[in-house]
């Protein structure tokens, strides 16, 4: 049984990993971005299926996992005009490279990623 | 008439939805926390939404916890924006009455759309709605006023 302890880092480390590939967007290190975000979509699921288990609360509360057009967002979370530009260029980026759009990225997960590989 | 057009058609109307739930939320004189808020930051999240909840309507998906990313950024924007939780249940309930009249009004112009069909929409549309509330009251409830927030960082 995870404590109330545990699940609260489980929501630290996610909102610092959010914020960390926030920032490489923001910067335009787009290289392997999206199946970081790929990853931290999965702890975002596990963190929303166990505070709905209705056995946690939050102490900390976890950052969207969307950021999808969302200056509004971006600007709460403290990125300026030129962060928020690179941020939604990243969204550009994968629909150039994977011919996809983001959302659709991480829907087909790791399919999508292993058969680009294989 | 079959679900993907049903979504095709709400999305086609986003930008009029979003006005006529914008006018509907200034003009709610029970909901006061929207009146800081500038017209992008009320709008905020809600085409987004409305795009996700098509996007279920189109696969015949059942709203839950792994596939409402958009209606759980709004609780947290809106809780940053210093909302408070009946507001943000009272808008949500603005939207949920703007989206069943634009869905009713694609099912009138339609003919060919069953019955079935709109309850089907209108079940997504209201349980997608719902799934939101949900996290919305959990969220607020956690966050009484004397809890720290977590400081935004960049």
């Amino acid at each position: 049984m995870t404590s109330q302890k545990n699940f609260n880092d489980f929501v630290r480390d996610y909102n610092q990993d959010y914020i960390l590939l926030l920032t490489r967007a923001s910067r335009r290190h787009y290289d392997c971005l999206i199946s970081s975000f790929l990853v931290l979509k999965d702890l975002y699921n596990v963190i929303q299926v166990m505070y709905d288990s209705g056995t946690y609360t939050y102490d900390v509360l976890p950052y969207p996992f969307s950021f999808r057009a969302d200056d509004v967002l971006l600007r709460q979370l403290g990125f300026d005009d030129e962060q928020i530009q690179n941020i939604f260029g990243f969204l550009d980026y994968v629909q150039k490279t994977q011919g996809m759009e983001f959302e659709a990225c991480l829907e087909l997960g790791t399919v999508a990623m292993c058969a680009r590989m294989t | 008439m079959s679900q993907s057009l049903i979504a095709e058609q709400l999305e086609s109307q986003i930008g009029q939805i979003v006005e006529d739930w914008t006018g509907a939320v200034r003009d709610d004189p029970r909901i006061q926390s929207d009146a800081k808020l500038s017209k992008p930051e009320l709008i905020d999240h809600v085409p987004a939404i409305i795009e996700e909840i098509c996007e279920l309507i189109r696969k015949s998906e059942t709203p839950g916890v792994r596939n409402s990313l958009e209606a759980r950024a709004n609780v947290y924007v809106r809780l940053q924006q210093g909302y408070s939780g009946r507001d943000l249940v009272r808008e949500l309930s603005l939207l949920r009455i703007t989206l069943l009249d634009y869905l009713m009004e694609i099912s009138r112009q339609r003919f060919e759309l069953t019955a079935k069909e709109h309850r089907d929409a209108a079940k997504i549309l209201n349980l997608y709605l719902d799934e939101e509330m949900r996290y919305a009251i959990s969220v607020f409830c956690d966050r009484s006023p004397e809890l720290p927030q977590e400081p935004l960082q960049n």
